[in-house]
């Protein structure tokens, strides 16, 4: 009897020691959660897109949009490829590959190529000389703007390539004050509520303009800090210097896209930030990222999380070749991933970033990067490093 | 710990499926031998975040089953790519060259790296390919920057308008490369330890000298005779020296002829063979002590006994021509098929993998026939494809390890399937 006490005493200290110790576990995961950072946590997925049939080639690859089935669309350069690259599509041949793509390419989840066209004049529009941009409506209709030395329009199409509209045309020069074109646009927003357009205009402008999605009419624009655009003012800023806060668009002005809370979030590529707005233009606030850039600048695109708010902004910085994640309501970068490189999960020059509907990541790069790449969404988690490095799946 | 090993176990063999159908997508031609698939988790990531490859001149694997690679570096990055090597740096995360002798393990950890100038020796221009003897030390060849260009690059940037790149200081547009040019072997002790240098930069004699180099590409050790054989690209010569004293041994041309003949004209698929080497960029000795060479230009591999006698040739891919182009970091050039080859881990070393540059993608050749059996690979930037595969070697296991020139920059693990 009393060794069964004996035995039942210490059980039942054993099973306080456990509660207790299981209650600290508890504790300290709780105080990790609560003072730790959290953030959306991806990795990368190599197997996406499969390789392109017809012994196709990618090039710099410039656009990139996930529609409403989640199919994910991107525009590249065809063009791009030199004499060795491009070896079966000289004139004769050199060698056995590679053949030219058609600019437009649209994949499916499992990464299978599906629709593919474009890349000539057709009646009643001008395929740009340089492509740059792509943004899928919608109702269905795909959006691309050009970056070359001539190109000052946008093109709508169907999702099978039928023309639907041209707004603005070749052969412009910079105007930023223009009403009827545009100057080296470099991405396009459809914006659902106005049935309105954003265009990030561009490389050779430097505003935002807003078109009516229907009829292309240019219903307004402006400038950094919502004012009136001066090419001028702007161009006369000179190299940049990481201690002025210019007070044009140093552009290229490379993405203007909306939240369904309605800022418009404004890439101003060189000057290293973002700058956020009112539907109407009116200013709201900028943010400097990695703001010792030089060259071609650290904010190239953006993103938002797939919740209904939108809490998470992902921000696609090609200069030093990160996504980086930002809260936000506070906009604070709260980690980044990836790094530079030929390898799943690098970039060479991270130009685009999209969400599908899941939460999964999308990047197309250009220059010699020249791919499309997906990292899988899986969940929020806490922050372990300000930098992460490649987003390996945890597993590998 | 069992369970986290099972787990890797299961997500390998899902990941398998997943990729063997990736990689039919990417073969192109039949495949009577062994098939390969792409390892895309190999190498892993470099735990210096900032540092990546530049163009792969050369991959080997050593006794202890680990994989060298070397590369040419910052002098093969665009401005894009090394923005922190550049004044000002025009980037605080990314990129700068990793060093250029680095050494895998099985799992592709990094495990060692190493390279660049030092006392006693001269560190290349642009290195060639590498070799690890059986006593472990690292032979590297002093290859040399490609000859001037004859075709514009073609291509456009995302630049800001008005601000083309700049080019890389010394480098490309045709500019004269710095220093007396690339001539020579060195010899280090798998640590980075300089040992030997034969020939030496700057200084060529001719394709008849006894103590002169002409931009070498590759090396094979003969470890039973101690001899070091050399690719002697320009001097369009097999040359073989003692690989301790680097003391010239012999040498022969192609078809083991002993006297030089003068360079042939550019390739045609119609032509008869020629006479003389084009452009040896690869040499190694099989088991059975049979020489191979790749004339890459001239889409052909050589065979002959130790001691120079011709055995016998093969076509790799009788139409491919090739193309010179420039880019940021100078002339690229792109000819032929027949870049670079490696054997199979079988004793009989049955098969021949050749690495075919041009048309991007890896042949596999019957070794006693150098018939073609299949071949894997296409051309892109994706995991499983190529763009300037111009190095190859096989690990103990057979798995097949196939190096990037030019914009390709990766070294990519394929597995048998």
């Amino acid at each position: 009897m009393k060794r069964n006490l004996l035995i039942g005493g210490s059980f039942l200290a054993l099973l306080v020691a456990l509660a207790i110790a299981q209650s600290a576990v508890q504790r300290v995961a709780a105080a990790q959660a609560q003072n730790g950072v959290m953030a959306p946590r991806f990795e990368v997925d190599p197997t996406f897109p499969k390789p392109l049939p017809n012994g196709w080639y990618q090039g710099q690859t410039i656009g990139l949009w996930v529609d409403a089935q989640d199919h994910v669309w991107i525009v590249h350069r065809p063009d791009v490829l030199d004499a060795a690259e491009g070896a079966s599509s000289q004139t004769p041949p050199t060698g056995e590959c590679c053949n030219i793509a058609p600019p437009i390419l649209e994949f499916d989840q499992a990464g299978n190529l599906l629709r593919h066209w474009g890349g000539k004049d057709g009646p009643g529009y001008q395929w740009p000389d340089s492509n740059h941009g792509l943004n899928v409506d919608s109702r269905g209709n795909i959006w691309i703007g050009g970056n070359g030395a001539m190109d000052g329009h946008v093109l709508k199409f169907t999702l099978d390539g039928k023309f639907v509209m041209q707004v603005g045309k070749k052969g412009v020069t910079r105007d930023s004050l223009a009403q009827d074109h545009f100057f080296q646009v470099a991405k396009t927003f459809f914006y659902g509520p106005t049935n309105e357009v954003f265009v990030a205009d561009g490389y050779g402008n430097r505003r935002v303009a807003v078109i009516d999605a229907e009829s292309g009419k240019m219903k307004r624009f402006w400038g950094a800090y919502g004012k009136p655009p001066d090419d001028k003012a702007a161009l006369a800023q000179g190299a940049y210097d990481p201690t002025v806060t210019y007070q044009h668009f140093r552009g290229p002005v490379h993405c203007a896209d909306v939240s369904n809370d309605g800022l418009v979030y404004v890439c101003d590529r060189t000057s290293n930030r973002l700058q956020i707005f009112k539907t109407d233009g009116a200013f709201v606030k900028e943010v400097f990222i990695a703001r010792d850039s030089r060259a071609d600048g650290a904010v190239w695109d953006t993103a938002f999380s797939r919740d209904p708010q939108q809490k998470y902004l992902y921000v696609a910085d090609g200069r030093n070749q990160k996504v980086r994640i930002f809260d936000r309501q506070s906009m604070e970068e709260l980690t980044n991933f990836g790094k530079g490189g030929h390898y799943a999960g690098e970039w060479y020059s991270l130009h685009n970033i999209a969400t599908d509907s899941k939460g999964n990541l999308y990047t197309v790069e250009t220059y010699q990067g020249r791919r499309l790449q997906r990292f899988l969404y899986k969940g929020i988690a806490p922050v372990r490093a300000k930098q992460q490095g490649v987003p390996w799946p945890s597993g590998k | 710990m069992p369970l986290p090993r099972r787990v890797v176990c299961c997500w390998v063999l899902v990941l398998s499926g997943v990729l063997a159908v990736q990689y039919d997508a990417a073969t192109q031609g039949s495949n009577a031998g062994p098939r390969y698939q792409v390892d895309p988790w190999w190498p892993r990531p470099f735990t210096n975040q900032s540092w990546v490859l530049g163009s792969v001149t050369g991959v080997t694997v050593d006794a202890q089953n680990h994989i060298w690679v070397i590369h040419r570096g910052g002098d093969s990055l665009e401005t894009n790519e090394k923005g922190m090597m550049l004044t000002p740096p025009s980037a605080t995360l990314c990129c700068q060259a990793a060093p250029s002798v680095l050494e895998f393990d099985q799992k592709g950890v990094l495990v060692s790296n190493w390279g660049g100038p030092g006392q006693g020796y001269a560190w290349p221009q642009s290195p060639g390919s590498l070799a690890v003897d059986a006593k472990g030390n690292v032979w590297i060849t002093a290859a040399g920057l490609e000859a001037p260009p004859t075709t514009p690059a073609r291509g456009r940037g995302d630049a800001v308008v008005g601000e083309a790149p700049a080019a890389a200081p010394g480098r490309g547009r045709g500019g004269p490369p710095p220093g007396p040019p690339d001539a020579h072997v060195l010899k280090f002790s798998r640590d980075g330890k300089f040992l030997l240098q034969i020939g030496a930069p700057g200084k060529m004699d001719g394709p008849d000298s006894q103590t002169t180099l002409n931009r070498p590409s590759a090396v094979a050790v003969d470890a039973a005779a101690n001899e070091v054989f050399v690719a002697d690209t320009g001097n369009r010569r097999i040359v073989v020296f003692d690989a301790d004293k680097g003391l010239y041994k012999r040498h022969w041309f192609a078809y083991g002829e002993k006297g030089a003949s003068a360079a042939p004209p550019a390739y045609a698929p119609n032509d008869p063979p020629a006479k003389s080497f084009r452009d040896v960029t690869c040499i190694d000795i099989s088991r059975d002590g049979l020489v191979y060479v790749c004339d890459r230009s001239s889409n052909r591999i050589q065979v002959f006994r130790k001691d120079g006698t011709f055995v016998k040739e093969g076509i790799v891919s009788k139409n491919t021509l090739g193309a010179t182009v420039t880019g940021q970091f100078g002339v690229v050039s792109s000819h032929g098929s027949a870049w670079d080859l490696a054997f199979s881990s079988d004793a009989q070393q049955r098969y021949v993998f050749v690495a075919n540059g041009h048309d991007k993608k890896v042949h596999i050749l019957q070794r006693d026939t150098l018939a073609p059996v299949g071949t894997f690979g296409s051309g892109g930037r994706y995991p499983g494809q190529f763009l300037a595969v111009g190095s190859i070697a096989v690990d103990a296991q057979g798995n097949v390890y196939a190096g990037e020139q030019h914009h390709g920059k990766r070294v990519q693990k394929f597995v048998t399937r």
